[in-house]
């Protein structure tokens, strides 16, 4: 099992939909968040996803086709 | 694939420390850690800060000792995050702080001033401050490999100050990176791996690698260190205006570290009796349009920012989900700042503007400054006596490309003197 870590950003036409709920559902990953703020018009969170590597692979594939920008919990790495 | 999460030895080989370092703490919830190779906290995810005993440092610390330091960032040594004497990277800092008057008379400030890091060394940026306290951490940890994940000024520093400590160095780009970008590197012989990927391949992965190698990572598991070099561009101008804090500074944002830096230099120098306090100390950050986060949550009122894609000729300031663009908002809005953004033409007029007044050449983050700093004059949240210091980041030697098609052709004569009289025709 791997365990990887994620800020994920969620567009405002996502913030009231229960997505982690979703992903736990659909793929056998387990979301532990550890840090959120979600308001009207848009929200983060950093979770870790523990599960098989392809799973959490294909769980970031789907994330990211629902709009929802996923990153390490490090945000943006590469520097000028 | 093993587990980044898990506990592991953070570095290699020992955690020293010096009478006026406590530890890391967390800056969510205050959890605290030892001097180690982390950077994030194990319960909360929140990142982790150098924790100074203020107290030891109060005791020491006055300007007279600082004036008996070395002529370099390292007369700070009290105040950043390394615990024995400094041996790398010895002359980077104290770079000039400019009287900026011609280019103040075009603004219409009267007490303006630029610190000038184009000339920093040895590679010509700001980032040879914080990767110079970087990696003299990283030794101290014992760690003998240095990484980082950069396409322009953070890969030239890293691997120019680790070629001079004999350090290994990696470092990572996109595959598709133009090969001009990264030439300039490999006369230091670092290892440069390009990613069959995306930026955010590219990111994932080397948070991946952060967590797995031996590796001193400098924006990731050094980050803490790292980030403290930054004070030293607070404390410089400090010292440097004659022991004061000015009344605005002009702050680049990328990842939006240095901005939350310069103010807890300037906090840490008042609160330390060093220079008086100055509470309507206000800082003010700039950004490309091309890739302004920060800005755009600043211009809705909003403490959250929305990542975004960049698309901006300021590659150095060219990052979609800065780690402290939260926190660098949040200086802003304490301090009564604003933040504005640059077009790609207004950032290279403001490049022309600083070269053609102060005969400062910047790189496209310094056009970013001026620019914005402009139109903060223009629409006076910067008045004409306001004290202010503009941040100007990096060498424009850096990102000639930006100018072309922009600056005029020669004027070609022949080799006569009737012609020159003709042509050029000088009054």
């Amino acid at each position: 099992m791997t365990r990887l870590r994620f800020h994920m950003t969620f567009p405002e036409e996502r913030v009231k939909e229960p997505i982690l709920y979703e992903i736990s559902q659909k793929f056998r990953v387990i979301p532990n968040i550890r840090r959120a703020d979600v308001s009207d018009h848009s929200g983060w969170v950093e979770l870790e996803l523990e599960g098989e590597l392809p799973e959490i692979e294909r769980t970031i594939d789907y994330l990211r086709k629902r709009g929802i920008h996923v990153d390490p919990l490090e945000k943006t790495i590469l520097e000028g | 694939m093993s587990n980044p999460s898990a506990p592991r030895r953070s570095s290699p080989e020992r955690t020293p420390s010096s009478p006026y370092l406590k530890g890391l703490k967390c800056r969510e919830c205050g959890r605290l850690y030892d001097l180690a190779a982390i950077h994030v906290c194990d319960f909360c995810f929140g990142p982790l800060e150098v924790d100074y005993d203020y107290e030891a440092i109060r005791r020491v610390l006055t300007r007279a000792e600082i004036q008996k330091g070395p002529n370099s960032l390292w007369r700070y040594k009290h105040l950043l995050p390394v615990a024995s004497e400094p041996t790398i990277g010895l002359h980077a800092g104290m770079t000039p702080l400019l009287k900026a008057d011609r280019l103040g008379k075009a603004l219409g400030l009267n007490r303006l001033y630029i610190k000038n890091d184009t000339v920093n060394h040895p590679t010509l940026s700001f980032k040879d401050r914080v990767v110079a306290v970087a990696i003299n951490r990283a030794r101290e940890l014992g760690f003998k490999t240095v990484a980082c994940a950069s396409t322009g000024n953070l890969a030239n520093s890293v691997s120019a100050h680790a070629a001079s400590a004999g350090m290994n160095c990696f470092v990572f780009i996109p595959h598709d990176l133009e090969a001009g970008k990264i030439l300039g590197n490999l006369i230091y012989k670092p290892t440069v791996v390009a990613v069959k990927g995306n930026y955010d391949d590219v990111n994932r992965l080397c948070s991946e690698i952060g967590a797995e190698y031996p590796w001193a990572f400098v924006n990731i598991n050094i980050r803490p260190y790292y980030a403290e070099g930054s004070k030293s561009m607070a404390f410089e101008t400090a010292e440097q205006l004659g022991w004061r804090i000015p009344d605005q500074v002009v702050v680049p944002i990328a990842s939006g570290s240095l901005l939350t830096k310069i103010w807890k230099g300037f906090q840490e120098f008042s609160s330390l009796g060093i220079v008086d306090a100055h509470p309507g100390l206000k800082v003010n950050g700039a950004q490309a349009t091309g890739c302004s986060p920060v800005y755009q949550a600043f211009q809705a009122g909003r403490t959250q920012f929305i990542p975004v894609k960049p698309k901006t000729i300021a590659k150095s300031l060219a990052i979609g989900n800065p780690a402290d663009g939260y926190y660098s908002l949040d200086v802003v809005g304490k301090s009564h700042g604003q933040v504005e953004a640059a077009t790609d033409p207004e950032i290279v007029e403001g490049m022309v503007l600083l070269a053609e007044t102060e005969g400062v050449f910047a790189e496209t983050a310094g056009g970013v400054t001026v620019a914005c700093l402009k139109k903060l004059a223009e629409k006076g949240a910067i008045r004409p006596d306001d004290l202010t210091v503009a941040y100007i980041t990096g060498n424009g030697l850096k990102t000639m490309e930006a100018l072309t098609g922009y600056l005029p052709e020669p004027v070609g004569i022949d080799p006569t003197l009737a012609s020159f009289r003709k042509i050029v025709n000088p009054s």
